[in-house]
């Protein structure tokens, strides 16, 4: 695409931002197998389901702030009403998740995290294609 | 574990067991093609208004579907029902369209290509949340 991010991006930022990136991945997909495995048998998620649930919840929000931070000091990314609504909608999606597990602890709460953990993953990759390379 | 009243638990509800992980992915997909629509419609109106309202429409269709199966009102069942054969009829058409008249659909839809950009999960959801509201279908309205 012509006229993307500029090419004189700091390069600490831009090394920072990817480590979140894959911490956040990272994170989601430990949480993602965990509730898959709990799922599979037949187990409602314990503790280490939920700890790791909610780290993925923290990692996205603090990936949120920082890279609103970045906004807020002048980057512009090459569609910044999406990244907008992706930054907001992931801080959302495993806090909302991890409540709708629980509200009825069965084999398929594992399951719902898994698929709120797929969709952190699923939407930090997709922001990394939004603020290019 | 739960004690089944046979009398009382005619209808299984929605939002139990699998029903759940379905609502979850249900929610997933309000979300994507409402915020979708919504930067679409906010951003590049002019550029395809025709496909821009299709995506406004399938967040539409997405969010009812996703409400009707949470909820535990008598009437939800039947607008989930609607809801989700809408999704169903609404994918199988965008997606043909889109695949017949390809320069019609440059702005893709949550639909275009029967849902390529997302899995494919889009024509697999209505099919499978057809399958879950006739499962848990009570006995009171099975066909004899």
């Amino acid at each position: 695409m012509p006229g993307a991010g500029p090419e004189h991006a700091c390069g600490r930022v831009t090394l920072v931002s990817l480590v979140v990136v894959w911490v956040v991945v990272a994170i989601s997909l430990v949480t993602l197998l965990l509730g898959l495995l709990a799922s599979a048998r037949n187990r409602a998620p314990g503790q280490v389901e939920l700890a790791a649930a909610l780290l993925t919840g923290v990692a996205a929000i603090v990936q949120s702030l920082l890279a609103g931070f970045r906004l807020a000091g002048g980057a512009h990314p090459t569609e910044l009403a999406t990244t907008v609504g992706y930054l907001v909608g992931i801080a959302f999606v495993m806090p909302v998740g991890v409540a709708w597990a629980l509200a009825e602890r069965t084999r398929w709460s594992g399951a719902v995290l898994a698929v709120a953990a797929f969709t952190v993953a699923v939407m930090t990759a997709r922001l990394r294609m939004l603020w290019g390379a | 574990m739960t004690p089944t009243t046979p009398a009382i638990a005619r209808q299984r509800p929605l939002s139990s067991g699998p029903g759940r992980l379905l609502i979850a992915v249900y929610g997933i997909f309000a979300l994507a093609a409402t915020s979708r629509a919504g930067v679409q419609i906010a951003t590049k109106w002019h550029e395809a208004p025709l496909a821009y309202t299709l995506s406004a429409f399938s967040a539409v269709v997405y969010i009812v579907a996703t409400v009707a199966l949470a909820s535990s009102r008598p009437q939800a069942r039947t607008v989930a029902l609607v809801a989700v054969s809408i999704e169903l009829i609404g994918v199988l058409l965008i997606g043909t369209f889109s695949v017949v008249a390809p320069g019609d659909f440059r702005h893709p839809t949550v639909w275009s290509l029967y849902g390529i950009g997302y899995g494919f999960v889009p024509l697999i959801l209505p099919m499978i949340g057809l399958w879950w509201l006739r499962r848990t279908r009570g006995a009171a309205s099975e066909p004899t």
